[in-house]
C-alpha cells in the first residue's frame, strides 16, 4: 500500500476532457460538492456523469456546463432543496446536455 | 442505472434488466437500452449497456492514507461505483489510522487497491448532509447556490465555498 494523500487541486487535475465520472452520494446526502466546485475552476469539458440518484455534486458540474451527457435514474435534490437547478439549466430549452435516463 | 454499473463492475458488456417493459426510454435511447432474445429459451429481455467510469468520485467519513474507506450511514451505490470505475478519487471527512480498518475489516466498503487519490476534506459534502458529521442542509449556502446558478455566478460561489481549501 502506498500513501495516496493529495491536495484537492491535485485530485481535480486527474480529470481530463471527455471522461465518464461516477459521482457518489444521493441528492443532498454525502455528495462530493467541494470536489465539484474545485473542478469548476479547471478548464475541463465534455465530461459524462453518471449515478443512480445524482444530487448536488453532479448538479454543480452540469450548472457549469462541463458535462455534455448525464446518465441518471432520478436527478434532483429532493424535499425542501427542490429541483436540480444546474440540470434544468443544462437540459431544458436548447438542451445542451444530453439526458440518458434509466431506472 | 445500477445494472449498467454492475455490468461495468463485473467486466461484461451489458446486463439484462427487469422492470423496463412499458417504458418509452427503451425506444428513445437505443445506445443504452436494447431488447434481445435469451439464448436459452428465446424469451425477450431488455438489456442495458455497461458503464465503466474513468473515475468514481466519492466522499466518505473515514479513510486511511492508503485509500481504505469506511462509509458510515447509508452507502447508496458508492461501493458499486468504485468497483465499476477504472479508479476512484476519495474525499474524506477525516484521515484515520489503518488500525480502524483492522478492527472491523467488514466495514471497509472501498478497499485501497480501487483508489488512486485521497483528499482530506472536512465538510466536503456541504452545504449538503454527511451523516453523522453534519445532519442538516446549510440552507443559506444552498439558497446562495440556487441563486448563483440562475445568475451565472457559480465562480463567485465556488470561491466562497473553497476559500483556503484548494
Amino acid at each position: 500500500m502506498r500513501n495516496k494523500l493529495v491536495s484537492l487541486s491535485q485530485a481535480t487535475d486527474l480529470i481530463k476532457d471527455n471522461m465518464l465520472l461516477a459521482i457518489g452520494g444521493n441528492a443532498m446526502h454525502r455528495t462530493p460538492t467541494l470536489f465539484s466546485l474545485a473542478l469548476s475552476k479547471k478548464p475541463v469539458k465534455n465530461l459524462k456523469v453518471c449515478g443512480a440518484a445524482p444530487g448536488l455534486a453532479t448538479d454543480i458540474i452540469l450548472a457549469n456546463m462541463q458535462a455534455d451527457t448525464s446518465y441518471f435514474g432520478f436527478s434532483g435534490l429532493e424535499n425542501e432543496a427542490g429541483l436540480s437547478p444546474g440540470m434544468r439549466k443544462g437540459m431544458e430549452g436548447e438542451g445542451k446536455i444530453k439526458a440518458i435516463e434509466g431506472s | 442505472m445500477i445494472h449498467a454499473l454492475r455490468a461495468g463492475a463485473y467486466g461484461i458488456p451489458f446486463m439484462p434488466v427487469g422492470g423496463m417493459w412499458g417504458s418509452d426510454l427503451i425506444a428513445i435511447r437505443p445506445e443504452f437500452f436494447q431488447i434481445m432474445k435469451s439464448p436459452f429459451d428465446g424469451t425477450e429481455t431488455v438489456v442495458v449497456n455497461a458503464l465503466v467510469p474513468d473515475y468514481a468520485i466519492i466522499h466518505v467519513q473515514e479513510a486511511d492514507i492508503y485509500g481504505n474507506c469506511r462509509i458510515l450511514g447509508p452507502s447508496y451505490q458508492d461501493a458499486l461505483m468504485a468497483r465499476a470505475a477504472k479508479k476512484t478519487i476519495i474525499t474524506t471527512e477525516r484521515i484515520v489510522g489503518s488500525y480502524r480498518m483492522q478492527e472491523e475489516p467488514k466495514l471497509t466498503s472501498i478497499p485501497h487497491f480501487l483508489v488512486e487519490a485521497v483528499v482530506e476534506l472536512p465538510g466536503g459534502a456541504k452545504p449538503g448532509i454527511c451523516y453523522p458529521e453534519y445532519q442538516a442542509v446549510e440552507w443559506d449556502k444552498h439558497k446562495a447556490y440556487q441563486k448563483a446558478v440562475k445568475a451565472d455566478e457559480l465562480g463567485k460561489y465556488a470561491d466562497m465555498m473553497l476559500e483556503g481549501r484548494l
